[in-house]
């Protein structure tokens, strides 16, 4: 074509320019301290910053829920803003909507979370608001009966959502069944539907206190006095002092199977295949993140480079680590797991591919240029990353659930540019390892049942 | 002045400033400096979205915006995405209706990187598209597809809204993503073609945001750009107007595996850029946007016959906007239950309007949201981009926000009456197959998967 030529030739091409000089940064590190309360502040000044972020964690995990009623944790954490003692739900959530506030409360393996970002000129307000909430929670038998029946509604949503059944059904197959790891964070129908105001309470009595929690506070606090804006809210919280409670072994039985979650009609197959691995307090922790992007951290990937930018099965595979827990002394998991769709027709032939990138990864290794540019991307985005107070934020916490120290991001910087590529190899092979993964498909039973079967990657069993 | 408060001591542009410039091809060039941050941001908005699109053709733009990380040049394969993500960057492109978008963000030392990578595909693209590259995005694209339309509930309630909301041959009638059989039938010179037609410096506006120096920056992009003809054969999209409000209530039942009933409308709305379109955005909220809004309070705290229930907006500048109602239903409630309900509410709204303290929630909400959108250098370049494209003056963007907290509780009760009516939308009702067995945000679709991670139960 004429014009194709002419596009390629009227522009003047130039070399590929050099980088400039990098500019220091370092993850920033927070100032610790204590109320008389006993509940632990980590702030943080972030210059610009205008919506401050403040995460509190409670030691409130979800191995403390009574037995039968899983759920009670995330029924409570949802309960702390329906409503205190000086105003009802309605008001409470207008009032901090008034602010130009978001909150938002879940509960996880670790304990309660309760996040609120708002524009540093009504963090006052706000944070009164949700000390309110923690102080003095109503916990109305009726408000709780509500968020009961509407968790109970959401049940239904979760199980059709393909992602959300894969990851219920890999936690059912990895952990032992008495442990409540291996079921639903937020509960089942069954044990939700046991949950009324008096279980919440009790939780709450037992497990929320002042002594237990830790609150993270970043963002632009240029004239703001944060010691008398804690004096005047969480501040004001009494409470007896709590002693750490021991964390359960985490155990999983990672043998090589494949497990088919039938979902008749789909026109994708959702994979995810898992075991569990080392928590951040391992020394390999670097060597992973290192050795788990080379493998399927992004579209250039080992795992994309086959599935999607040559084969076309996928929009995309990705690999990671996610940290379920940690008690600081050796006994922490993560969840390592490879996960994506793919179309049902290829469902065999990406699961064969799939074992095939892992196979010569275990045989060949990585590269060096791989590793380069892998240290390169995880050790440069970091800035990008943490532009914002929230992202900030939400990393001190996790470290402060996790029990690790407040330089802990900022130290895996510098051990992930140490780390070399036999050591990040050696890491990541070792924690994919073909024949101790479980694998979950949520598909087509009908259509991807036989030839996932010829693979022999594991017994495969059927489940609806 | 009922409504005078600000979150930040210094409203609106809150002390940010943009530069705009023009290169000799036509090239629009916004700069933004901000030195808290030593990152970078470069976003480049090409003036083609969906609503370009011809009958038989519909996701071409987006299968082409796969195309252009598919290597130029100077830029092998996926040079694009190892070069950036090697310098420590992230990037990604997305397509609606109205645009194509493209960017970077980058440290600041690796800057001249980005805008070399952009200027090498504005200029060289077709260099390196090829049947290979085509066959396998299509492929791609159509795993895009399943995996966030088509394999989940609900997954293609909103192309359904705005087939019903856009009449038939409405340039804004098909969504972004396009359909299977027209992915299918795009051919290597569709893109080519596309391309030529599209691609163009005079048809693109470039923002550079963050610890930059203004005058090498502009150096940078003329060296780079500088010398990429422009063109103009572009055709002018098809013209989006149409009457203010529908005139009737259109209707579609879907009987689909889904896990509960639902309640979805289509609402046209005034265009993005008018006053009206900010009141209609805080009478959404007022309504139906967080948790303290009239629908949520009436159907999932007071009445409890929903699980959720929310509006949302879509600002469209070259067609009405459109705003979105979804109600899941909660147990076994029936759609005519919530329907009713909502009507309530709207006719009382209509006729009421937001009380003193509503207005203010809403404004302050919107104000947060704007905070956020201009507190990050890629935000920030995304915004500029957007009112450069779509309302010629960047500087807009920077002052969004006073517009928003202007609005007369008035306007909106106007709005509210003459557009939030039954017979201004297109309502489409889910029921479930048998027993038992989210809405996407519809603004883009992306080149790269989303990177969140995760596997929670």
């Amino acid at each position: 074509m004429t014009d194709t030529t002419e596009s390629l030739t009227s522009m003047d091409f130039h070399p590929r320019p050099e980088a400039g000089v990098a500019k220091p940064w370092a993850f920033p590190a927070p100032e610790r301290g204590t109320l008389d309360n006993g509940l632990t502040v980590l702030r943080c000044h972030r210059p610009g910053q205008q919506v401050v972020a403040v995460e509190i964690f409670v030691d409130a995990p979800l191995d403390a829920e009574p037995e039968g009623l899983d759920g009670v944790a995330t029924i409570m954490a949802r309960a702390l803003s329906e409503g205190t003692t000086e105003r009802g739900a309605e008001e409470f959530a207008a009032e901090l909507e008034r602010c130009g506030a978001t909150l938002d409360a879940h509960a996880d393996h670790p304990g309660v979370r309760v996040s609120l970002e708002v524009p540093v000129s009504r963090l006052p307000k706000a944070l009164g608001l949700v000390s309110e909430a923690l102080i003095s929670p109503a916990f109305d038998a009726d408000e709780v009966k509500r968020l009961v029946d509407n968790r109970l509604d959401e049940i239904p949503h979760e199980a059709a959502n393909p992602g959300r059944r894969a990851a219920k059904q890999l936690y059912k197959e990895l952990f032992p069944a008495s442990t409540r790891m291996s079921r639903p964070r937020q509960g089942t129908e069954e044990t939700v539907r046991a949950i009324d105001a008096g279980a919440v309470r009790a939780f709450y009595d037992a497990h929320v206190r002042p002594a237990a929690t830790t609150a993270v506070v970043v963002g632009d606090l240029t004239g703001v006095d944060l010691d008398e804006v804690l004096a005047g809210t969480l501040g004001g919280w009494s409470g007896k002092p709590a002693a750490p409670r021991p964390m359960p072994p985490i155990t999983a039985d990672d043998t090589g199977r494949v497990v088919i979650v039938d979902r008749p009609g789909a026109v994708q197959t959702q994979l995810l295949i898992g075991r569990i691995g080392p928590d951040r307090h391992d020394a390999v922790w670097a060597a992973q993140v290192l050795g788990v992007y080379c493998l399927g951290g992004t579209l250039t990937s080992r795992l994309d480079a086959v599935l999607r930018e040559e084969k076309g099965y996928t929009y995309g595979v990705r690999a990671f680590g996610q940290v379920l827990r940690s008690d600081g002394e050796g006994h922490g998991a993560s969840m390592l797991a490879i996960s994506g769709s793919i179309d049902t027709p290829h469902t065999g032939p990406a699961l064969d591919d799939l074992w095939k990138v892992l196979r010569t990864l275990a045989e060949g290794g990585l590269t060096d240029a791989e590793r380069d540019v892998a240290v390169q991307n995880l050790v440069g985005v970091a800035p990008l990353k943490y532009e914002t107070a929230a992202s900030v934020a939400a990393t001190l916490s996790d470290q402060v659930e996790q029990h690790l120290p407040d330089d802990y991001q900022a130290r895996l910087y510098a051990r992930l540019a140490e780390t070399g590529t036999v050591e990040a190899t050696a890491a990541v092979v070792s924690a994919f390892p073909v024949d101790r993964l479980v694998t979950v498909l949520v598909g087509d039973a009908a259509e991807i049942e036989e030839p996932v079967r010829a693979l022999g990657i594991g017994e495969v069993t059927v489940v609806s | 002045m009922p409504m005078g408060h600000t979150a930040t001591a210094e409203a609106g542009s809150g002390g940010l400033t943009a530069t705009e410039h023009r290169l000799a091809n036509g090239l629009r060039v916004v700069l933004s400096e901000d030195h808290l941050t030593p990152v970078a941001a470069v976003c480049l908005w090409y003036d083609v979205g969906s609503r370009h699109e011809v009958e038989g053709r519909t996701g071409l733009a987006h299968l082409f915006e796969h195309l252009m990380f598919q290597g130029s040049k100077q830029v092998h394969g996926n040079g694009h995405f190892e070069l950036v993500q090697g310098a420590g960057g992230s990037l990604n492109g997305t397509t609606s209706f109205e645009r194509t978008n493209y960017f970077e963000t980058m440290p600041a030392h690796q800057l001249e990187l980005a805008l070399w990578l952009e200027a090498d595909r504005m200029g060289s693209l077709l260099a390196a598209l090829d049947d290979e590259s085509m066959e396998n995005q299509r492929d791609v694209v159509k795993n895009e597809r399943r995996q966030r339309y088509d394999n989940v509930p609900y997954g293609t309630a909103f192309e359904k809204l705005t087939a019903l909301a856009y009449p038939e041959g409405h340039p804004y009638h098909h969504t972004p993503i396009g359909s299977m059989a027209d992915l299918d039938a795009a051919t290597l010179e569709d893109a080519r073609n596309f391309f030529r037609t599209y691609y163009a410096p005079n048809n693109a506006v470039l923002s550079v945001v963050g610890d930059i120096d203004p005058e090498q920056t502009l150096a940078w992009v003329e060296k780079y750009f500088g010398s990429i003809p422009g063109h103009d054969g572009k055709p002018a999209p098809r013209d989006g107007a149409l009457p203010e409000v529908i005139g009737e209530q259109l209707r579609e039942v879907v009987v689909e595996d889904v896990p509960a009933r639902a309640l979805m409308a289509a609402y046209r709305l005034p265009e993005d850029g008018t006053r009206a379109c900010d009141a209609a955005d805080l009478a959404l909220t007022v309504l139906g946007g967080g948790e303290s809004s009239r629908l949520h309070n009436r159907l999932v705290r007071r009445d409890r016959t929903a699980v959720a229930a929310g509006f949302g907006l879509l600002r469209l500048a070259g067609a009405p906007s459109l705003g979105w109602l979804d109600v899941k239903t909660s147990g076994g409630v029936e759609v005519p239950a919530i329907e009713a309900a909502v009507d309530e509410e709207l006719v009382r709204f209509a006729a009421e309007g937001p009380t003193a303290e509503e207005m203010e929630r809403a404004q302050a909400q919107l104000e947060r949201e704007w905070l956020d959108r201009l507190g990050t250098v890629a935000g920030r370049a995304d915004e500029l981009c957007r009112f450069a494209v779509l309302f010629g003056d960047p500087q807009l963007a920077l002052t969004a926000v006073d517009r928003v907290l202007d609005i007369t509780a008035d306007e909106v009760r106007e709005v509210a009456a003459a557009r939030l009516r039954a017979d201004n939308r297109a309502v489409l009702v889910y029921e479930p197959v048998e027993n038992e067995a989210d809405g996407a945000d519809e603004a883009g679709d992306a080149a790269d998967r989303d990177d969140a991670e995760g596997a929670d139960q």
